[in-house]
């Protein structure tokens, strides 16, 4: 057998997902108009089930194909898992929104279909062109995502916006790519990792690289300093798609940061990025949870609030010990239920005049309307902010830990007091939903299906979750171990 | 440079970049707006150079998107063949892996190309 089926075979997912990327865009295509929608959507998310399922089939341990620009490891595979499900969920809960506009529009389901396929090369990117090419897979989607609804001026705003600052962001990672070559002789991040601890002193142009990479993918996860389109992109984008946004990508790019950073740059080095890191998860906490506090539109408060979650996630990465990244992706697994649990609450409730929910103000006693999703959304809420018997509180306690084990106490000192400014906004919309008057009667939309999603992150979420805590530990744990050696 | 400034190297240089983009990211929408925009029109500013003709018609009209599609079609496949070329010529040292890659983006493009057909993209009306 010639090397690159071997290699095939180890991508799995990839492949299945490429292949059936292909076949969902065929048979979108040549369906009657009136099904295409709903069977390229049910298509989709079996792919993304087959491709999710294939994981569990593949070799323990660390496989490298493509002649080293891929490798498939218990780091890639458990963050995998989490793009499947949550880009699934993602297809799941836009359907009912999509028909409301017309059947024909298959073209959702196959760009989501893409951007999980960009999402998983990131993650299993082992050489800076692979990271490249996976990232700009998952972005071009992204992009014509944001503007899908080509009739809506917002929309369209916010897919050029995404667009525009996107390629600045992967110029300035490319950049960075290439001072990191020069410097190093070498994209290759395990090969990158013995040059650069066989250097002597410091060099300033490798920091330089690092310092741009950084840059590139700070925007990716929309941490601060380069978070300001995300507000704008969330409030223009579908609300469906601004769902999506703020979870599958956030745990792409976040896994991206924590391999390249620990897999290339460890050692001496590892104390510069530490520093940078930590820079941004300060900046972010703090900046999510104070400028979260003006809002009015529910997207915009949703966007800040993914803001501060990153730079709490963040946190987790300081250490850049196997602690810290096991507690980052145990951060990032309940992040992505509970945002994408108050996206779908958002999505599911209807204006009387049909519109979906823009302000804050709309949700003026919820708890009288939509009883039951004001819980699901209060759980997310109370989640979010991090209060104890919720699940949403053990990630946060886990990456604090995670820093204080290591010495980073201010850094996490100064977390601690951003998540009780966070909570005021949090709790302030449990206080509209349940003590303020109903000031419009808001419907359900009643899809079953969003339904169901909505109790089972609300479930996951609830203090019901830690039940998962254990399997949850030793799964993040191995994952973890999978980037650093023995 | 002494030691605490070279301590804190790495963490000054991402200030300095990321106080630089971010200039960029909100001062050159509002240059590229100022500069773009009709600020203080007036009958000279707005004639022609001295050897011209006066405008038949407004410079911008409306014409139909079709042109774009089209553009959009023929710069796909122009790629196509600006990698193929290369890609010709140094087969022999690609191999095997070479040509299957080779064949699965001619693949992937013949569908795009289908479903280009089928939504009806090639058709003028």
């Amino acid at each position: 057998m010639h090397p690159i089926f071997a290699s095939i075979a180890i991508a799995g997912p990839e492949t299945i997902l490429t292949l059936g990327s292909l076949a969902a865009l065929m048979l979108g295509t040549f369906t009657p108009k009136h099904r295409a929608l709903v069977v390229t959507s049910l298509f989709a998310v079996a792919i993304l089930g087959v491709a999710g399922f294939s994981l569990t089939d593949a070799p323990a341990g660390r496989s490298i194909a493509f002649d080293g620009l891929y490798v498939a490891d218990d780091f890639s595979a458990y963050l995998k898992v989490i793009i499947m499900a949550a880009a699934a969920a993602s297809v799941l809960l836009a359907l009912p929104w999509l028909q409301e506009r017309g059947a024909g529009r298959f073209e959702y389901p196959v760009l989501m279909l893409l951007a999980a396929l960009g999402m998983a090369m990131m993650v299993s990117a082992n050489d800076l062109l692979t990271l490249y090419v996976g990232l700009e897979l998952a972005a071009l989607p992204s992009y014509v995502l944001a503007a899908f609804s080509r009739a809506d001026d917002r929309s369209a705003e916010a897919g050029l916006k995404y667009f525009v600052l996107g390629a600045l962001a992967s110029g300035m990672l490319l950049y960075g790519v290439t001072l990191v070559y020069g410097f190093a002789g070498s994209t290759q991040l395990d090969v990158i990792a013995q040059l650069v601890s066989a250097q002597a002193e410091r060099s300033i142009g490798m920091l330089f690289g690092i310092v741009f990479i950084l840059a590139g993918l700070a925007f990716k996860v929309s941490a601060v300093p380069f978070h300001m389109w995300t507000p704008d992109v969330y409030e223009g984008a579908p609300t469906p798609v601004a769902a999506f946004f703020s979870a599958a990508p956030k745990a792409a790019a976040l896994g991206l940061m924590a391999r390249v950073l620990v897999v290339a740059f460890p050692g001496k080095v590892a104390a510069d990025w530490q520093q940078i890191i930590m820079f941004i998860a300060i900046a972010s906490m703090v900046l999510g949870a104070v400028a979260a506090v003006a809002q009015t539109n529910v997207k915009r408060l949703l966007a800040y609030s993914s803001i501060a979650n990153i730079g709490f996630a963040l946190v987790g990465l300081s250490p850049g010990s196997p602690a810290g990244i096991s507690a980052l992706l145990f951060y990032v697994t309940v992040y992505v239920a509970m945002t994408l649990g108050s996206f779908l609450v958002v999505l599911q409730l209807r204006r009387p005049d049909g519109g979906t929910v823009e302000t804050m103000a709309d949700l003026a006693g919820l708890s009288k309307t939509q009883p039951k999703l004001a819980l699901a959304l209060a759980i997310f809420m109370f989640s979010l902010a991090g209060i104890p018997p919720l699940l949403g509180f053990w990630p946060k306690f886990a990456v604090f830990q995670a820093a204080i084990a290591s010495g980073l106490l201010g850094l996490a000192i100064i977390g601690f007091i951003a998540s009780v400014v966070a909570a005021f906004y949090y709790l302030r919309l449990i206080k509209i939903m349940y003590f303020d008057e109903p000031a419009v009667a808001l419907a359900s939309e009643g899809s079953p299906v969003n339904g169901a999603l909505i109790a089972a992150c609300a479930l996951f979420c609830s203090p019901l979750g830690m039940l998962a805590m254990s399997p949850l530990a030793v799964a993040t744990a191995r994952a973890a171990a999978a980037l650093f050696p023995a | 440079m002494s030691a605490i400034a070279s301590e804190y190297l790495p963490v000054l240089l991402f200030f300095a970049v990321g106080i630089a983009f971010a200039l960029i990211f909100v001062s050159a929408p509002i240059a590229v707006s100022a500069l773009t925009g009709t600020a203080k029109p007036e009958a000279v500013k707005l004639s022609e150079y001295e050897s011209g003709f006066p405008a038949f018609s407004d410079a911008r009209a409306k014409f139909d998107v079709q042109f774009y599609l089209v553009a959009i079609l023929f710069i796909v496949f122009d790629l196509e063949a600006a990698f193929l070329f290369p890609w010709a010529v140094s087969l022999h040292w690609g191999g095997e892996s070479a040509w299957w890659a080779m064949m699965e983006f001619l693949g992937e493009l013949a569908i795009g190309l289908v479903y280009a057909w089928k939504v009806g993209a090639l058709e003028w009306e």
